[in-house]
């Protein structure tokens, strides 16, 4: 399979604050294919969501190196609550990317203009923020990612601020919108469940400093929606060896 | 629109009719003061030569309007207040703006305004006047160093409430800080700064009327001091009358500016 999209070697990553020093990464090792779909499943603040800010470039590394071997890798951060600015209609949010890089033509825009029509907000583009349910906002904010056209997708729990009903349908939409613009994805979730209905692969992190305890590759058949994966046998099985390995 | 319903209906009629008792019972509010005030002076419940009455104040602002210095002591008051008050709000924002952007002299800064905050700048008046002289622009610089911190103070507060993540999302979508002010911090502060606008109305004011205390020779703070002086204290609830009106209209269109604005 040839060279990874994205390589995370040797990273060590120290927070210094006046009361002392956190050591929030510690010799973290892992690698993203293209095209692949990895979670990261960890406890509570052992690093995930400074894990993934490390990637986008928005920490540096204490020491060690995130490569892109496959060359610059453009990237799309999506935040755990969607963030949209409340004084801007759906439609605009969905742009502010594309703004704020210089990068807003007729053709970016009319792209960002038939993601949101695809995907079902196409009638509430001059809708406010405050108009739309909480899963609405979210595919808002995946959109105002998707407008960028990145080739990797940084995920940080962004299901979690919702209600367990929208939470299992907009995962299955995000998996098919992330699927179906081919697209490489790193989604860090809480929700075991979620990793293994969504993801190719998960990686266990440690309590912090973090380090990927262990990795399982999921043997599901290739196309099977998150729905379908959840009443699926062996899901059950995946569920209960990772569950064994976080609690260990 | 879609059917409504009998129960709403009659919860928009009782609404509507409260609205309704509230300005009648406010206008009366009004006109009650006035008829007692007149009623009090005309049978003698006070001395309406101290405290004057509403024939008596509208007789002094006929005396003025005759004589043609009302339109001169009227706009002469009222241009140094819209003058103070935009340089004031003007300066207090810019100066918010660079402070925002600049944290380290916002830290050094800080207890500095603190202390000019709760400094009464009008007890900086008798300086200004030795600086600037006895004139309108002392008035005028009065009226902006009351405005000016205040408006300072709180339109910094305003673009700090914009949240962390937020300024984190503008990051991720590698916004520059420019943009980021411009699109996240400033948008996030307007409540702020309209509330900042309209303490600084109220300020502004404040600041003219001590000045022309201070020093002046035309102007509804001077008739203010003027009528006190020679005791002709129907020309000094003249003027607190017009001043009353004049800063209530200028809060309105403030107000109607917020509502222009906001969503
Ligand atoms: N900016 C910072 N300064 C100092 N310490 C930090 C900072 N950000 C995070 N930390 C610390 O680093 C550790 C890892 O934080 P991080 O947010 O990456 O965890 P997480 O795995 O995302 O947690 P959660 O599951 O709660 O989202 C925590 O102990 C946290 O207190
Ligand atoms: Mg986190």
């Amino acid at each position: 399979m040839g060279e990874p999209l994205l390589s995370v070697e040797h990273i060590y990553l120290n927070y210094h604050t006046p009361q002392g020093e956190t050591h929030a990464l510690e010799d973290l090792n892992f690698t993203v294919d293209k095209g692949e779909f990895v979670a990261v499943v960890g406890p509570s603040g052992c690093g995930k969501t400074t894990m993934l800010s490390l990637i986008m470039d928005l920490n540096p590394p204490s020491s060690g190196q995130v490569r892109f071997p496959l060359g610059p890798c453009p990237m799309g951060y999506m935040l755990q609550r969607d963030q949209l600015l409340p004084w801007r209609t759906v439609e605009k949010n969905a742009l502010l990317g594309l703004e704020v890089q210089h990068r807003l033509t007729k053709e970016s825009r009319e792209r960002a203009l038939a993601l949101l029509q695809k995907y079902g907000l196409g009638d509430f583009l001059n809708h406010k923020p405050g108009q739309l349910s909480g899963g609405m906002r979210q595919k808002a904010a995946l959109i105002r990612t998707l407008a960028l056209s990145p080739e990797l997708l940084l995920l940080d729990e962004p299901f979690s601020a919702l209600d367990y009903q929208t939470r299992l349908s907009l995962a299955d939409e995000v998996h098919t919108i992330i699927k179906e613009e081919g697209k490489t994805a790193l989604l860090v979730t809480h929700d075991i469940g979620e990793a293994i209905s969504m993801a190719d692969r998960v990686l266990i992190f440690s309590r912090r400093p973090a380090r990927v305890k262990r990795q399982v590759t999921f043997a599901f058949p290739k196309d099977m929606s998150p729905l379908d994966r959840r009443a699926d046998p062996s899901f059950q099985e995946y569920f209960a060896e990772i569950w064994k390995e976080l609690d260990r | 629109m879609i059917a409504v319903s009998q129960e709403h209906l009659q919860y928009l009629k009782r609404i509507a009719r409260r609205r309704h008792a509230v300005s009648i019972t406010r206008l009366l509010v009004l006109v009650v003061f006035f008829a007692l005030w007149e009623l009090g002076a005309a049978l003698g419940w006070f001395d309406a030569f101290i405290l004057s009455s509403p024939s008596r104040v509208l007789a002094a602002i006929g005396r003025l309007y005759t004589d043609g210095s009302l339109w001169i002591h009227v706009f002469t008051t009222l241009y140094e207040t819209v003058m103070g008050f935009l340089l004031g709000t003007g300066l207090g924002v810019a100066l918010a703006v660079l402070l925002w952007w600049l944290p380290f002299v916002n830290e050094v800064m800080d207890p500095y305004l603190v202390i000019l905050n709760a400094l009464p700048k009008i007890a900086l008046g008798p300086v200004l006047i030795v600086w600037l002289g006895a004139g309108m622009s002392s008035i005028i610089v009065m009226a902006v160093l009351v405005s000016l911190v205040v408006t300072t103070v709180t339109v910094l507060g305003g673009f700090t409430a914009a949240e962390e993540e937020k300024r984190l999302l503008m990051r991720t979508l590698g916004a520059s800080k420019a943009q980021t002010f411009i699109k996240v911090v400033l948008p996030a502060g307007v409540p702020h700064m309209m509330s900042a606008l309209k303490i600084s109305v109220g300020m502004s004011w404040v600041g003219v009327i001590v000045g022309e205390y201070l020093v002046s020779r035309a102007g509804l703070g001077y008739l203010i001091v003027y009528g006190g002086q020679v005791f002709k204290l129907d020309l000094v609830m003249a003027a607190v009358v017009i001043l009353s009106v004049l800063a209530a209209l200028m809060y309105g269109a403030v107000a109607l500016l917020e509502r222009k604005i906001s969503p």
